[in-house]
């Protein structure tokens, strides 16, 4: 079935948009025309139509219905005549409002353009005082607001989509001009100002702006058959109107614009279709099972978890690709049927003879892009479903799945997005999951042969794969786990939650309570965003600076400390080891007075030696890290909000009260990767996203083996203020002071470049001996002690039924 | 064969805080022997079982099976045991021939052996009449005897039955038990669980009484009605329940004038 569907879903949906089409030829908009009479020549109307000629295409012309006033007094209109004299006193009724609009309207505009000149305008209200005028102004506006307001109503109650009101005398009014400019006595402009055609429309009203779309289209080429007869009659050129007279020459061949088409059509419905094939196989082998009450069975069989979850994960996957591929197939195949097909196909990309399927090239290329992309979602499907009770739970999970591939894919689709942006060699795309296979299949299927997108075949294709052998060993964790294999199918009730959650508490948090926290401080990041750019931009423009320091060390209070502390108060019994509040071994203290000097110059240089993989900053980032560190600031303030606020927020946050939470499974290798991700994610702008990880890392490595968080405060503190000494250096040096520096020793460490100070190799040198050396003594000390911490057993409190709670007895 | 030592595991529950559902259980099983696990609903008998499958994990203390670690060594033990019980379904979408021959495979009988086996193995159950009827369309029974050859399928020494009976006729029931006989008169070794004393009476050679995740009296039946001078296996049973749930009330009352 999964596989019959595509086959015949995508015909049946070129049959239905085949009957549509149809259908929708066959629904004129209605157009009322009043003054007929006064039309200029040429003829516009045919009856109850427009003049086919006024068309681009002639065909058009069937898809308005011309109600006129002349035909209706005259009694024509046929079996539609009551309908017709109908439409008519509508569009009279209208047309009244319509001239009083315009009248207030004008007055309006005079009453503002001579309170602009600040003098009465004599000749309209003689004698007024500017504040008489005002008020006069304010009652047209309401008299204006009630008319449009009417004027609305009665629109939308008529069946006329668009109506045109043509005034009287206008063809005499045109002839005369016609006249005068023959004869060359145009004195001045007054001349032209006769009453002009009003079109009324409402945009808010889709059958309205279809038609006005039509009626300007006809319009407009009829008005230029004026003008080209005016032109004739004065013996000037046809061309007059066109001086420059641009032509566009469309160099798109048929097979690009074929490729085009299914470059950016293809991409989006792959993933899409790798997420929708993966995930109902992934619920029924996985939530399924343990619905139907084989999970057991299969589980007390020799296989490995491992073993079962790839067994699993390779059917999944095989479905995910076959309803990939099979949707593709037959997308493409319907889409070349209708396109080329003269009816559906009309005014679709390739008007002359239809468009080609991709190419063979093409094909492998989608074909073995594939393979990650199913393999990724397989396995995170896998892992979801492995997750959910029941299959039904497991359904919950689809969509915001799909909305985050969505997301994804919408955004490689729009114009512009492209794996190799031209002004700025990025390789940023080129590892983000998802969207960079999208990318790169847009830019091959546009392309097969382009050498460009091939040099990102590679990186694309490891990262994929990397990504989806995270998914894996994701899923196979979720497979391991008893508490997600039994997950009982207990009702949830908030209340009882609430009350386990502030009565059983553990001296440390939880893993889900430290995840939940990163979460937390994520969200008052979004939350809080506005309320601090507006707090940012409230002052005066020099100003500016100082604030945002300020901001920025209220903002590391409220959203970064305040949310661990509180969450450490509320659901742990001990502020101390939650928080990881003890004094350390003095040795790690040292450790971490040292490190950050000798790590601080690799870290920049190993940013410094990636400016090519990311993207660059925005300007308006650049400016307010400028301005934030530039000279004008006091110091101080830099001091505290660039290094002391985050030292202690950060840290209390990250390598307390997430770091403890994650140590509490056991594994404490991968805790401090994922507090040192969560650490990294917290800074959002990439490069510092990547730094940051980096250092955090080395920050939890030194708060789990010093089971302390005063070194990881003390490290943070002078990493940060590395930077700011480097800044400043590099201003002064800068200022007038790079001769002086150049002769003296310093200059065998660092040179003085354009971004600032840059270290030398041998600095390099020194600084990766000094921190290997270092770290390792981190990682070896100790370790034991750092176990026994981590290892924490099920009853950290001890055995305890839950009446022996004194907090809870009840 | 199997042995328990000091097994606790514990739970977290929203109603309870932290429930042990099992307290420093031991017990050992001998091969040729059926070890009846007695006791009421959720007493832990379900969860000691489990841990000896391998498909959960104790919180402290150790059980080995012909002596491979159930921890340590969990592939080794799967190969080893027979498991069955409640939770073990069969696949809807599979014959029982089929799902018999699978789980062969899983266990990695070489073909021939496979096939052979079967055979025997669908005679002596009397499985041949519905050896390719899917397991959706199979009764109750039917389902019961497909689990069975299942779990035996590759011939372990140790065969544990978590409640086999529950939920069948007196029939079939009887079918199940006198297939648990013949396979002690094989000489496996067999933990058997049940609520039912009927079926440890005629069944068991030694039993443990369980409750509240704790194992109340151990030993062959005979043993225990004149150690408690209790010869009726229900009264023993309540009366053995009654008394832990007096002792732990004292407890927790102590516990409470302690705290207060």
């Amino acid at each position: 079935m999964v596989a019959v569907l595509p086959l015949l879903l995508y015909p049946a949906l070129g049959l239905g948009m085949f009957s549509m089409i149809g259908n929708f030829a066959e629904q004129p908009r209605t157009v009322v025309v009043l003054g007929e009479k006064h039309l200029p020549s040429p003829p516009l109307l045919d009856g109850e139509r427009f003049v086919a000629n006024w068309f681009m295409n002639p065909d058009d012309a069937s898809k308005l219905m011309v109600v006129t006033d002349t035909a209706v007094e005259l009694g024509g209109g046929g079996s539609n005549a009551s309908r017709n004299l109908q439409l008519i006193k509508q569009a009279q009724e209208l047309r009244k409002l319509v001239e009083q609009h315009t009248s207030l309207e004008d007055e309006f505009k005079q009453l503002k353009a001579a309170l602009a000149e600040q003098q009465p305008d004599l000749s309209v209200t003689p004698a007024e005082s500017p504040v008489a005028m005002q008020q006069r102004m304010q009652q047209l506006k309401e008299h204006l607001a009630a008319i449009d307001h009417e004027l609305t109503n009665l629109f939308a109650a008529s069946q006329i989509q668009v109506l045109i009101v043509i005034p009287d005398h206008l063809r005499e009014n045109i002839e005369r001009v016609n006249r005068l400019i023959v004869e060359r006595k145009t004195k001045d402009l007054t001349d032209f100002t006769y009453p002009r055609p009003k079109i009324v429309k409402n945009r808010a009203d889709d059958k309205s702006v279809v038609a006005y779309n039509r009626v300007r289209e006809v319009l407009d080429a009829w008005e230029s058959e004026i003008l080209r007869q005016r032109l004739s009659a004065l013996g000037l050129p046809k061309e007059l109107p066109n001086p420059v007279g641009s032509a566009p020459l469309d160099l798109a061949a048929e097979a690009q614009i074929s490729a085009s088409f299914w470059s950016k059509m293809f991409p989006a419905l792959l993933v899409i279709m790798a997420v929708t094939g993966a995930f109902y196989p992934a619920v029924d082998v996985a939530a399924g099972e343990k619905e139907r009450g084989t999970m057991e069975t299969l589980l007390v069989c020799p296989a490995t978890r491992a073993e079962i979850v790839l067994g699993k994960f390779f059917t999944v996957m095989c479905f995910s690709m076959s309803t990939a591929l099979l949707n593709l197939l037959s997308i493409g195949a319907t889409g070349k049927y209708m396109l080329s097909n003269p009816v559906t196909g009309h005014g679709m990309p390739a008007q002359s003879g239809g468009i080609t399927l991709p190419s063979v090239a093409a094909w492998a290329w989608l074909l073995v892009l594939l393979i990650p992309l199913s393999a990724l979602f397989s396995a995170l499907c896998l892992a979801l479903a492995t997750f959910a009770r029941s299959s039904k739970e497991g359904q919950y999970y689809l969509t915001p799945l799909l909305m985050v591939s969505i997301g994804m894919t919408v955004f490689c689709m729009s114009p512009g997005i492209e794996i190799y942006p031209v002004h700025q060699a990025s390789w940023f795309y080129s590892v983000i999951p998802v969207v960079n296979i999208a990318l790169l299949l847009k830019a091959l299927l546009l392309d097969p042969s382009s050498t460009g997108a091939w040099i990102f075949a590679g990186p694309v294709l490891a990262t994929s794969i990397g990504y989806s052998l995270l998914a894996l060993w994701w899923a196979i964790e979720q497979f391991s786990s008893e508490g997600v294999l039994f997950r009982d199918g207990e009702r949830f009730e908030p209340g009882l939650w609430i009350k386990h959650l502030l009565c059983d508490k553990e001296p440390t948090p939880t893993f889900t309570e430290a995840g939940f926290c990163f979460v937390l401080i994520m969200l008052a990041q979004f939350g809080t965003m506005k309320t601090f750019g507006q707090t940012i931009t409230s002052v005066s423009q020099d100003q500016m600076g100082v604030q945002m320091l300020k901001v920025l060390v209220i903002s590391q209070i409220s959203v970064i400390a305040c949310p661990a502390v509180l969450m450490a108060l509320i659901l742990t019994t001990s502020l101390r080891q939650s928080l990881r509040l003890r004094w350390p071994d003095w040795r790690f203290l040292g450790a971490a007075v040292v490190l950050p000097l000798v790590l601080y110059p690799l870290v920049v240089e190993l940013v410094a030696s990636l400016t090519w993989f990311f993207p660059p900053l925005s300007e308006g980032a650049v400016r307010v890290i400028k301005s934030m560190s530039d000279g004008n600031q006091p110091l101080w303030l830099i001091v505290v909000a660039f290094a002391v606020a985050p030292a202690i927020c950060e840290e209390l946050a990250f390598r307390g009260f997430i770091l403890t939470g994650f140590c509490r499974n056991g594994r404490t290798r991968l805790a401090i990767i994922l507090s040192a991700l969560t650490f990294g994610v917290m800074h959002m702008i990439p490069q510092q996203v990547f730094t940051t990880t980096l250092v955090g890392i080395v920050l939890g490595l030194i708060a789990v083996r010093s089971r302390s968080l005063i070194p990881g405060v003390v490290f943070h503190f002078l990493f940060n203020s590395m930077s700011i000494v480097r800044e400043r250096v590099s201003t002064h040096l800068a200022a007038g002071h790079a001769e002086e520096f150049q002769r003296s020793v310093w200059s065998s460490f660092a040179t003085l470049e354009v971004g600032g100070l840059r270290y030398t190799w041998l600095t390099l040198a020194l600084c990766s001996t000094g921190s290997s050396a270092m770290l390792w003594w981190i990682w070896q000390t100790g370790r034991t002690k750092g176990n026994a911490e981590a290892v924490n057993p099920l009853f950290a409190g001890g055995l305890a039924p839950a009446t022996q709670h004194p907090t809870c007895a009840s | 064969m199997i042995s328990v030592q000091q097994i606790t595991k514990g739970f977290d529950d929203l109603r309870r805080g932290r429930v042990a559902a099992l307290d420093q259980v031991s017990f050992e099983v001998r091969p040729g022997e059926i070890f009846g696990l007695l006791g009421p609903n959720g007493a832990g008998k379900t969860t000691c079982l489990r841990i000896l499958s391998t498909v959960l994990r104790p919180s402290s203390g150790t059980a080995t099976i012909s002596g491979f670690d159930v921890v340590k060594q969990p592939t080794e033990v799967r190969k080893r045991i027979g498991f069955m019980s409640s939770n073990t379904g069969i696949y809807d979408r599979m014959t029982a021939w089929e799902m018999a021959e699978y789980y062969g495979r899983l266990y990695g009988l070489p073909e021939d052996v496979l096939q052979s086996r079967l055979e025997r193995l669908f005679e002596t159950l009397q499985m041949n009449d519905f050896r390719d009827t899917l397991g959706a369309k199979m009764s109750t029974g039917m389902k019961q005897k497909a689990s069975i050859a299942r779990a035996i399928v590759h011939d372990p020494p140790v065969i544990i039955f978590d409640e086999p009976t529950s939920g069948l006729d007196v029939l079939v029931a009887r079918k199940v038990l006198a297939t648990v006989q013949s396979l002690k008169d094989q000489g496996k070794c067999i933990i058997f669980s049940t609520h039912i004393m009927r079926e440890v009476e005629k069944l068991c050679d030694r039993i443990a009484i369980i409750h509240k995740g704790a194992i109340l009296a151990m030993g062959a039946l005979s043993d225990l009605q004149q150690q408690y001078h209790q010869p009726d296996t229900e009264e023993l049973f309540f009366d053995l329940i009654e008394r832990h749930e007096q002792q732990t009330r004292t407890t927790q009352t102590e516990f409470r004038l302690a705290a207060s």
